[in-house]
């Protein structure tokens, strides 16, 4: 893990713009929110493939299902609440029902706008994409992954949600090609499976190995796509461990935790879930707010050990 | 018979077909397929480069009907255009028919969008014009509204993009019949004067008979009215044109008529059409 700190938003424009230079089909749609969604090399590089809107989410999403009727792949990125519930029913009709080449990505997912409050946050966007048939949901953990994930949602021919966030981040892993669908098995123990998906995983990795040096040692799999999740790493590991238990900055309903139990269901193992709340979620800086809601590494540590003793 | 009068006679054989699928199903969105279908007939017989052995065609013209209650206009122009066997009318709202209450892209040759949701028709039309701009062959894309589905905001959305892009190969239709579940659209949220709410957003406008088939054509014709600005056509209708009994009622909107007002209404349609090849082939 290195401790540098990385742009998600910049890495994530970088890697669509690095692609679109080979494949012209690929354009960008604005709804006042391209450059801050790190797309301010593509506009400089393609201006006639960067087309600007205005704040104007459903509209946006109805020309991206458009524009990819008569052969394009149009990426529209924008602050995840206002792509996935601003604009919902053009997402399941236009894009998911007429099953469209869309990439529509969320940024400043989560409550990584901690100051802005819950308008601004999307504690339910992996529900409601996951939801929609079709449609894949990719919430990458690292810059590396953002990268390969970027470059996988873009050789996909169908609509994706991807997820990222908007504090910077460490790279995780060593990068690797990203496959939709795959796990990462980031630790391996018998004492327990956790599944974890998007930038939460930092922290998740911290509080495993925290565990670790306490002599107990789970499997920790990293799960970039939550739709579909890697049933088979994931139902493998369950039934070598007994307990299940997700993590992830998304309400606990609806998402992972939903995703992960119905792929276990059939498997005698306990399951927990560990999220948001199901409540308004209050404000303060990223930081406080992980502390505030237990999804901080020292807190997560704490609950998987009490989840993980109560198991026994 | 002129091209006029043979266009006339599609759009009455293209009326009677919509009973024969209200036949099957038992009851319809007929009042606003019947006013909206002069206009449908004229862009599928007329002005719209578009054919059934080539649907696919990259080239072609792209029609949307984004008041896709009004499914069974185009279900009817599209089998009289060859895109589909009439038979296939015949299974119109049986049990995984390839033709439902609204249209299905994936089910049925020449559906361009899976509307039915109201409001989204004009902002995908204004993503194809773009994409078929960038192409570069000519494409161009003609989408019918109703004016029931103008105080979704998201027409706006569309509006503005049409206006701000200059999309002059954008042609939308309403289809201004004045009616809608609850009675006269000018009760339930007036959005008059339509036309002029288009022109502030950057539209070229024109209000017409839309049951009338020689303004049709004309105006149809007349497309782009002005260069480098997307056109609009208000098209004034009688909800259930064609049918005397329920035209211009609420009630036409979803009808479920007996089998005796079925049967007169299929009486009158064919007098119609009968009437119409009688005075074109003196024409």
């Amino acid at each position: 893990m290195s401790t540098t700190l990385i742009d998600p938003r910049k890495t994530f424009g970088e890697a669509v713009t690095d692609y679109a230079a080979e494949h012209e089909r690929v354009l960008v749609l604005s709804a006042d929110s391209g450059v801050s969604s790190g797309f301010g090399r593509f506009k400089a590089e393609f201006p006639d493939r960067y087309y600007e809107f205005g704040i104007e989410e459903h509209g946006v999403t109805g020309v991206a299902s458009g524009l990819a009727s008569t052969g394009f792949e149009p990426v529209f990125a924008a602050i995840a609440p206002f792509v996935t519930l601003r604009n919902c029913e053009a997402f399941r009709n236009d894009v998911g029902y007429m099953h469209q080449n869309v990439k529509i990505v969320g940024r400043n997912g989560g409550m990584t706008y901690s100051d802005l409050g819950p308008t601004h946050y999307s504690l339910e966007d992996y529900a409601v994409t996951r939801m929609i048939p079709g449609v894949v949901v990719l919430s990458p953990q690292d810059p590396g992954e953002i990268r390969g994930a970027a470059r996988a949602m873009l050789e996909h021919e169908g609509p994706v949600y991807m997820r990222i966030g908007g504090p910077f981040i460490p790279e995780l892993f060593d990068e690797s090609p990203f496959e939709i669908g795959v796990g990462r098995l980031i630790e391996s123990g018998r004492r327990a499976t956790v599944v974890s998906t998007g930038t939460i995983t930092v922290e998740v990795i911290a509080a495993v190995r925290a565990l670790r040096e306490q002599g107990i040692q789970v499997d920790l799999i990293g799960m970039p796509t939550v739709e579909p999740v890697d049933a088979e790493l994931i139902r493998a590991s369950a039934a070598r461990t007994g307990l299940v238990v997700t993590v992830e900055e998304h309400y606990v309903r609806g998402g992972l935790s939903a995703a992960v139990a119905e792929v276990t269901g059939g498997l005698r193992v306990r399951r927990a879930a560990i999220g948001l709340p199901h409540e308004h979620i209050t404000t303060g800086t990223y930081p406080e707010l992980l502390a505030r809601y237990e999804l901080d590494a020292e807190s997560l540590s704490r609950r998987l050990r009490g989840l993980i003793e109560a198991a026994v | 018979m002129t091209e006029l009068a043979s266009l006339e006679v599609e759009a009455a054989r293209a009326r009677l077909l919509i009973t024969r699928m209200l036949r099957v199903a038992g009851t319809g969105h007929v009042g606003g397929a019947l006013s909206c279908i002069d206009v449908v007939t004229a862009l599928y017989f007329h002005t719209m480069n578009v054919a059934p052995e080539r649907a696919d065609d990259p080239d072609r013209d792209r029609f949307l009907l984004s008041a896709g209650h009004k499914a069974m206009a185009q279900y009817a122009v599209l089998a009289r255009r060859g895109f589909f066997p009439e038979d296939l009318l015949d299974s119109y709202g049986t049990l995984g028919s390839r033709l439902a209450g609204h249209p299905d892209m994936h089910k049925v040759p020449g559906v361009e969008a899976n509307t039915g949701a109201l409001g989204h028709g004009l902002p995908i039309a204004c993503g194809m014009a773009l994409g078929l701009r960038r192409i570069g062959r000519g494409g161009r894309v003609f989408v019918v509204l109703g004016d029931g589905e103008l105080p979704e905001g998201s027409n706006w959305e569309g509006a503005a993009i049409a206006g701000h892009y200059h999309l002059d190969n954008l042609v939308a239709i309403v289809d201004a019949n004045g009616l809608q579940i609850s009675g006269r659209t000018a009760d339930v949220m007036n959005m008059e004067p339509i036309a002029d709410k288009f022109v502030a957003f950057g539209f070229s406008a024109r209000t017409i008979d839309g049951n009338d088939m020689r303004s049709v054509v004309d105006a149809l014709d007349a497309t782009p009215f002005s260069a480098g600005m997307p056109s609009l056509i208000v098209a004034r209708t009688t909800k259930a044109k064609g049918i005397a009994k329920i035209e211009d009622t609420a009630g036409s909107h979803h009808w479920k008529p007996s089998a005796e007002e079925l049967d007169q209404a299929v009486r009158e349609l064919q007098a119609s059409i009968d009437r119409l090849e009688l005075t074109g082939a003196r024409s």
